[in-house]
């Protein structure tokens, strides 16, 4: 049976954010917080990507947070063909989900917002954006340490259900947010991360290394050297 | 893949056609719908709203069985459809020690209506926020059940309930456990009503899946539960889990594509994992919200995998409405029920068949002929779609 591989990783936090390749960077202004609202209103856009930020700036903050560090990647996924886009799957774990979102609607319900009440609607954001047909797999987590989705993608690849799998570990929620509606504790995140990791099946290339055993949240970080 | 089967050994429900699977099944069989009007639900939306409520004195009376867990409308649903499914395979559930049982759960939006209430600054017991977070939610009903094994929460739109059937097939499979509670829930609450309000998805009138005058879709609300185990673990005639197959459409985030290309790739999918051809699927539940899209989108998929041999095939969401992240359990305990009964069940609400809609669409329960092979499927947003086949051994 051949052996599993991570492909590319990517990471960002309060840290700082990078790839594989560049390492954790810096942000290259202050962050004001544990995700105050405003955080990411495209701030931070033209770092990742060069391409219209239009969508980007619609999505909510779990939906930003996961096209954010699928583009960090820095993976062609366009160069693929379209048979290894029909077998990429994608795979997300979170402890915190939609609730950002979930609350800004039960304050004001809008269209626009109630399609970014479910922790997976991520999935649907990444799989057109770079035209992934799956399988896919969304998971709430007791914790923020994504610790089911590396062993789920696993058994992915080692079944043939899938070449390759992006898995995602996605946390955040506006200080402001939880605050208006007085949110327990133990309800919000203790930290907030977007953490992604390409895996497939080994192979000769300079940027794939072996992929460890853990939660998905160390491994990613343990590949970018933190 | 490992070649394990899988059994269902139990199933329970909670429904807007009563407590328990008795009440589904006679209106299965009689083929009438449980939807009601109800004036007087909060939020700015049109009165009254049509959808599958569980009843009244149903909440009442799991409230005064578990004062514990009285806040918590989420858990008592799923605990209810859990106990259900046990005690149907009660000898088999005390057989397995409970670090060898897993528990997966399926929702949405878990006790949604405690965000309700804190939005407007309301009482709200502690019990109810706590299972605001699904996978705590998922955490307290396993323990309850002696679920000591892996725990899992899938919140993946509409297709959450197949997929936690997946991965509760995938932990038996894969050696983590000897059994798994599987339990789907999702309540109607402002929150969601509203939310499909606003997306204008709602039929006045209460859905009316298939049918060529359909305008939109009616919610419900309840719970599903079904109990896998390793095969030999249930004594013969065995209904097995023989595969699952789940895709996303990558075209659209609240509608479906218009050609059925990934709800047909999951169809595929979930085929090849069972090594079976189309022509040997007996018969087919669909997800049939009752929305334009939707039903045209699911007719273009089955034309696509099984071509002008569509089999006979039903949508059960006129019944108890569409439940969400209980939907994917509910509807395969009715495709259990026809495997059992030998029974294809009706499309209740339906009138006047959308010629779209292949010729095969069931209107009335009748005999089956030959029922040994069932495909359910499901469509979600976010562009997800899944397909789960169930056959006698």
């Amino acid at each position: 049976m051949n052996k599993l591989a991570v492909h590319a990783a990517a990471y960002l936090g309060p840290e700082g954010f990078g790839n594989d390749l560049t390492g954790l960077r810096p942000w290259p202004g202050p962050l004001t917080g544990p995700f105050q609202r405003g955080e990411l209103e495209g701030l931070h856009w033209s770092l990742f990507s060069a391409s219209d930020p239009s969508r980007f700036l619609r999505m909510d903050l779990m939906c930003r947070l996961g096209y954010l560090a699928a583009e960090l990647l820095d993976v062609n996924f366009d160069a693929l063909s379209d048979a290894s886009r029909d077998q990429m799957g994608v795979c997300v774990e979170s402890f915190t989900g939609s609730l950002d979102t979930d609350i800004r609607f039960a304050q004001t319900p809008r269209p626009s917002i109630f399609a970014y009440t479910l922790p997976s609607t991520v999935i649907g954001e990444i799989c057109i954006r770079f035209r992934l047909k799956g399988p896919v797999l969304s998971l709430i987590a007791p914790d923020t340490r994504g610790t089911s989705s590396l062993a789920e993608a696993a058994e992915w690849l080692r079944e043939g259900e899938a070449e390759r799998v992006l898995c995602l570990g996605l946390e955040g929620l506006n200080r402001a947010t939880a605050e208006a509606v007085k949110l327990p504790a133990y309800l919000r995140p203790s930290r907030w991360h977007a953490a992604a990791l390409l895996l497939g099946h080994a192979e000769n290339s300079p940027r794939a290394r072996p992929l460890s055993a853990g939660p998905l949240v160390a491994v990613c970080r343990q590949a970018l050297k933190m | 893949m490992t070649k394990i089967a899988v059994a269902i050994a139990g199933c329970g429900a909670v429904a807007a056609t009563g407590l328990g699977l008795k009440p589904l099944q006679h209106a299965v069989a009689a083929n009438v719908s449980a939807l009601r009007p109800r004036e007087g639900v909060p939020g700015k939306m049109p009165q009254p709203i049509v959808a599958g409520f569980v009843a009244a004195e149903i909440v009442e009376s799991l409230r005064a069985g578990d004062a514990l867990h009285a806040g918590s409308r989420a858990y008592l649903f799923a605990a209810a459809a859990a106990r259900e499914a046990v005690d149907n395979a009660s000898a088999v559930f005390a057989s397995v020690p409970p670090p060898r049982r897993g528990f997966v759960l399926s929702t949405t939006k878990a006790n949604i209506e405690a965000l309700d209430q804190l939005v407007r600054q309301q009482p709200v017991s502690d019990v109810a926020q706590r299972h605001l977070q699904p996978a705590l939610l998922a955490a307290d009903l396993a323990a309850a059940f002696g679920c000591q094994g892996p725990v899992q929460c899938v919140s993946a739109a509409c297709i959450s309930g197949l997929l936690a059937l997946q991965q509760g097939a995938a932990f038996l499979r894969r050696g983590l456990a000897d059994m798994v509670l599987v339990a789907g829930v999702d309540l109607l609450s402002q929150f969601v009503l509203s939310g499909f309000n606003t997306l204008k998805s709602l039929d006045p009138d209460g859905c009316h899946p298939f049918d060529q005058a359909r305008a939109g879709l009616s919610l419900g609300e309840g719970a599903g539960a079904i109990l896998l185990t390793r095969s030999e673990l249930v004594a013969p005639p065995r209904l097995h889990l023989a595969g699952t197959g789940t895709s996303n459409d990558a075209n659209h985030l609240t509608g479906p594509s218009r050609d059925g290309s990934g709800l047909a790739l999951a169809m595929r999918r979930a085929l090849a994992q069972a090594s079976l051809a189309p022509g040997q699927i007996d018969f087919l539940n669909a997800h049939g919200t009752g929305t334009l899209f939707n039903d045209n989108m699911e007719a273009l998929a089955l034309r696509s995998v099984f071509g002008e041999q569509v089999p006979p095939f039903n949508g059960s969401k006129g019944i108890f409405g569409h439940t969400l992240g209980a939907a994917g359990v509910l509807e395969t305990i009715l495709c259990v029920n026809a495997l059992q009964t030998r029974m294809l069940p009706g499309t209740p609400r339906l009138r006047t068949r959308d010629p779209v809609a292949p010729d095969s669409l069931l209107f009335e329960p009748r005999p089956a002929a030959k029922l040994e092979r069932v495909l359910k499927v499901n469509c979600g947003f976010g562009g997800t779609n899944a397909a789960l086949i169930l056959e006698r051994e």
